[in-house]
């Protein structure tokens, strides 16, 4: 059973997400800001993050994942954005976030549960 | 034409006779003649005022013709001399022109004679008028191309934009101090191979868009960041000097410091991002609410569906307070808001207030400190404004405050302002929060929060409407033990 990590600042959208992962059978843990979330994947050590960029607080879900990444944690991350189209930035490239995944929000239940078995799919095959 | 130029004459000799008799033969023919008896008398003549010609006797009592002449060439030297020497010899007259004299003449002289010479030296003084006419004209153009030089130096030197020629060898031809600082050099000298010592950027487009293209007609236009972070950040405009032929003489680069421009497209950016997210938050919750409800595949209780689609709601409720919190922000900013002014008495529109939130208030059981109702303050506003304002205060204020709490209005007036103070017993704010409070979106957030709703525009509103009028908005705040709101409006009048 794998586990995945949901943080978000929007408590509706964690819940939402939570619930779909759980009916799809994985196992979720969540936190509703970057230090709680930190926290989590420190102890659990979850098979993929699913992060939220977390506007309110400027950068903090950008922190996050650099900061694992510098931790050394590999776990695969997909990052939520709503702003990507919006500022036109292209976040995929120049690698200047270290995440695997950009996904536009909001996304449908068929889309986020393809997104994540892709990931689980090739953390089995490594 | 020297018959035309009757020309003014000195005559100095110490013969009377000789005076009085050349006077006479030269004023007949028309020329104005003076005449001084002695040297000391010519040098007085003669340097008071400009003669076209002068007669000098060689040999005076007093003073030596040579130096009459001399001190008479100081003044004037374009007065043509003659000597007159009764004595003459090869060696004085070689002498006398050689020390200045224009001619000599024979004592005694016909009238014919002296005619003759005076011809001549008219000729020569027309000439020396000529050239010194010819000269005075050279140096008065050279003065003005100098002077416009000059001009034109003060003039670039000290508009604000860089300006950089450079010629079509790629050397720095001419550059002026402003160019130094917007590059963030310190000294450039004239002359060099100046493409690599420009911001890459520009370099390459003086290459690719003039020197490597025969006849370039067009300017181009460049942004370039010369100190990172949006410290400096110019824009370069590249224009072609063209010669005669339309081949390329040179690139004229002005410089143009933009990084005021470049931090407000920065923020307008941002701002755009951050409405982008919030708009896009309550949209996503709902969306995510209802396909949990859609998909056969997740199994949810009726409670739980009841508590989606209430909160679904609240979300899209919560989003439209924003779009028309935000339209009301676009319309301050364009200042296309309509304003009734008229006198309002704070202390009414306090308790209107107040007895609107009657519920929330017994709820939280808060304490409720009013303004005495004696002493009445007006102040000039939009009612519907002062409405909004006092009531997003009054709202924060019971919304974050704690149960069995206190909220405290006060009104107070000095010389100058009238002010209302909202003071509750609630949460209060971080110093790092209250920094951010007025901003767009901010929202406190912490374990006590998490339940509250709002737009994160309120205060922001306040704000603007506040400083509509002149007014202001200050904060103070501890965390954990309340937050005060202190309110001034410029006075109008206290109601007696």
């Amino acid at each position: 059973m794998s586990l995945i990590a949901v943080i978000d600042d929007d408590q509706d959208i964690l819940e939402a997400s939570t619930l779909i992962l759980k009916a799809r059978g994985f196992e979720v843990i969540s936190a509703n800001n970057p230090d709680d979330g930190y926290k989590i994947i420190k102890e659990q050590h979850p098979d993929l993050i699913i992060l939220d960029v977390i506007m309110n607080e400027p950068d903090d879900g950008f922190f996050l994942a650099q900061k694992l990444r510098k931790e050394n944690v590999t776990t695969p991350i997909i990052m939520y954005t709503s702003i990507a189209k919006a500022t036109g930035l292209d976040f995929s490239s120049g690698g200047m976030i270290p995440v695997d995944e950009f996904v536009e929000k909001p996304i449908s239940p068929d889309e986020l549960i393809g997104k994540v078995e892709k990931f689980l799919k090739k953390q089995v095959e490594k | 034409m020297t018959e035309e130029l009757k020309g003014h004459i000195l005559i100095v000799d110490d013969e009377e006779a000789l005076r009085t008799a050349v006077r006479r033969i030269l004023e007949l023919e028309g020329y104005k003649v003076d005449a001084a008896q002695n040297g000391t008398e010519g040098i007085a003549f003669g340097s008071a005022h400009e003669y076209d010609l002068a007669l000098i006797d060689l040999k005076m009592p007093d003073i030596n013709g040579l130096d009459v002449l001399k001190e008479i060439r100081k003044k004037h030297p374009n007065t043509v001399c003659y000597m007159a020497t009764a004595y003459a010899s090869y060696e004085t007259a070689v002498e006398a022109t050689k020390l200045g004299a224009d001619g000599y003449i024979l004592k005694p002289f016909s009238p014919d004679e002296l005619l003759n010479s005076l011809n001549s030296g008219f000729e020569k003084r027309r000439w020396l008028l000529e050239a010194e006419r010819l000269r005075k004209e050279r140096e008065e153009s050279l003065l003005e191309v100098a002077f416009e030089r000059t001009r034109l130096k003060t003039i670039i030197n000290s508009i604000t934009d860089g300006v950089l020629v450079i010629n079509k060898k790629g050397e720095l031809a001419y550059f002026n101090q402003a160019s130094l600082t917007l590059l963030d050099i310190t000294y450039l000298p004239l002359g060099i191979p100046i493409i690599e010592h420009l911001p890459v950027e520009i370099g390459q487009m003086i290459v690719e868009k003039f020197f490597d293209i025969e006849k370039q007609t067009i300017a181009f236009s460049i942004e370039v960041s010369i100190k990172p972070e949006n410290q400096l950040y110019i824009e370069a405009t590249l224009s072609p000097i063209s010669e005669n032929d339309k081949s390329l003489a040179g690139v004229v680069v002005v410089l143009k410091n933009i990084t005021e421009f470049k931090k407000l497209e920065l923020l307008k950016s941002q701002f755009v991002s951050m409405v982008a997210h919030e708009l896009k938050a309550p949209i996503a919750a709902s969306i995510g609410f209802i396909d949990i409800m859609r998909q056969p595949g997740i199994s949810i209780t009726p409670e739980q569906k009841i508590d989606f689609l209430n909160r679904s709601h609240q979300r899209l409720q919560s989003l439209l307070f924003m779009i028309n919190d935000l339209l009301d922000i676009s319309r301050m900013e364009l200042n296309k808001v309509t304003r009734e002014i008229r006198e309002v008495v704070v202390e009414e529109t306090l308790s209107e207030v107040v007895n609107l939130f009657k519920v929330d208030i017994d709820k939280k059981q808060l304490s409720i400190g009013m303004p005495e109702e004696a002493g009445k303050h007006v102040i000039r506003i939009d009612q519907n404004e002062f409405m909004r304002i006092i009531t997003n205060l009054v709202s924060n204020g019971i919304k974050y405050n704690r149960d069995k709490g206190s909220l405290t209005l006060q009104v107070k007036q000095d010389a100058y302002y009238t002010t209302v103070v909202i003071k509750d017993a609630g949460i209060g704010l971080k110093p790092a929060e209250k920094e951010r409070l007025f901003s767009e979106f901010f929202r406190a957030k912490n374990e006590h929060t998490k339940n509250i709703h709002g737009t994160g525009l309120g205060l922001s509103i306040v704000k603007r409407i506040i400083e509509a009028y002149s007014g202001k908005i200050t904060c103070e705040s501890t965390y954990g033990e309340g937050t005060q709101f202190t309110l001034s409006f410029p006075i109008v009048y206290r109601l007696e």
